[in-house]
């Protein structure tokens, strides 16, 4: 029982161990309760949601209408568990704070907080419209897809490494 | 209900185990496209030798027929997969 406790304290886990841990919870997610684990729908539904008190005219249009439909969902749901679960076990090993940047983005880019922000939401912006454009984000086209064979998540994973591999080439330069 | 709280469960279970292989940090995203940390691969390539035997084990068995899987368009995957790959090395998620 102690062993468990430290585990859960302890600041990180082999990545082995974590993975074969998620391939159970990813797994069973479809089996048990019919849904496949993707988080990217949620942000969507979610400022869906927020269209519809804000600006109802708005959000009376044909996506919305006839592709996608609005509701709090399990996958609405399940944003809000990695939410809470992933506090929880940074709170359990005591690396809980607050912060905007690491010393590595720090180096790059610069010191200053706003550029953090401000290019964490344009990143968060091109991020939700590619997921929307693949139907699916690293976890449900690239892990749960790939799972199901999908020929989606095997093509989706290879322009994402692609890009990525190109974009942080071009960031980092001579550092890379 | 239970449908929630289930979601709840796996939700809880999926931040807390990307929270420990550390790939909740900026750092972590970008020294995968730097070739410098493997973390982001160990972890999904282990995710998926786990969970494809389970899937498939259970689909043969009987309990699970395999629904709703991601739909397929070649040109859409591949650019959205494109445009989403920029916005990660960027932002770090």
């Amino acid at each position: 029982m102690s062993w468990i406790w430290k585990q859960i304290k302890a600041e990180a886990w082999n990545p082995y161990v974590a993975g074969a841990l998620f391939g159970v919870v990813v797994a069973l997610a479809p089996i048990l309760t019919g849904n496949l684990m993707g988080s990217s729908g949620s942000f969507l539904n979610l400022a869906g949601l927020i269209e519809k008190t804000v600006a109802p005219k708005l959000a009376d249009n044909m996506f919305f209408k006839y592709i996608w439909q609005l509701g709090v969902n399990w996958q609405l749901i399940l944003l809000i568990g990695v939410f809470v679960g992933a506090m929880a076990s940074a709170m359990f090993s005591g690396t809980f704070k607050l912060s905007s940047s690491t010393s590595q983005w720090r180096e790059i880019f610069g010191p200053e907080k706003w550029k953090r922000w401000v290019l964490a939401f344009c990143a968060g912006i091109i991020v939700q419209y590619g997921a929307s454009l693949a139907g699916g984000c690293t976890s449900g086209l690239a892990i749960s897809g790939t799972m199901l064979l999908a020929p989606a998540g095997l093509i989706f994973t290879a322009g994402l490494f692609g890009t990525g591999i190109i974009t942080t080439l071009v960031i980092y330069r001579g550092r890379y | 209900m239970s449908g929630l709280f289930s979601a709840l469960f796996f939700g809880f279970c999926f931040g807390f185990l990307l929270n420990k292989a550390r790939l909740t940090k900026y750092d972590t995203i970008v020294n995968q496209f730097r070739f410098k940390d493997f973390t982001v691969l160990k972890y999904m390539l282990t995710t998926l030798i786990v969970a494809m035997p389970i899937v498939y084990l259970m689909q043969g068995l009987g309990f699970y027929t395999i629904s709703n899987v991601p739909n397929t368009y070649i040109v859409g995957n591949l650019l959205g997969g494109a445009i989403f790959g920029v916005g990660m090395a960027i932002g770090g998620f």
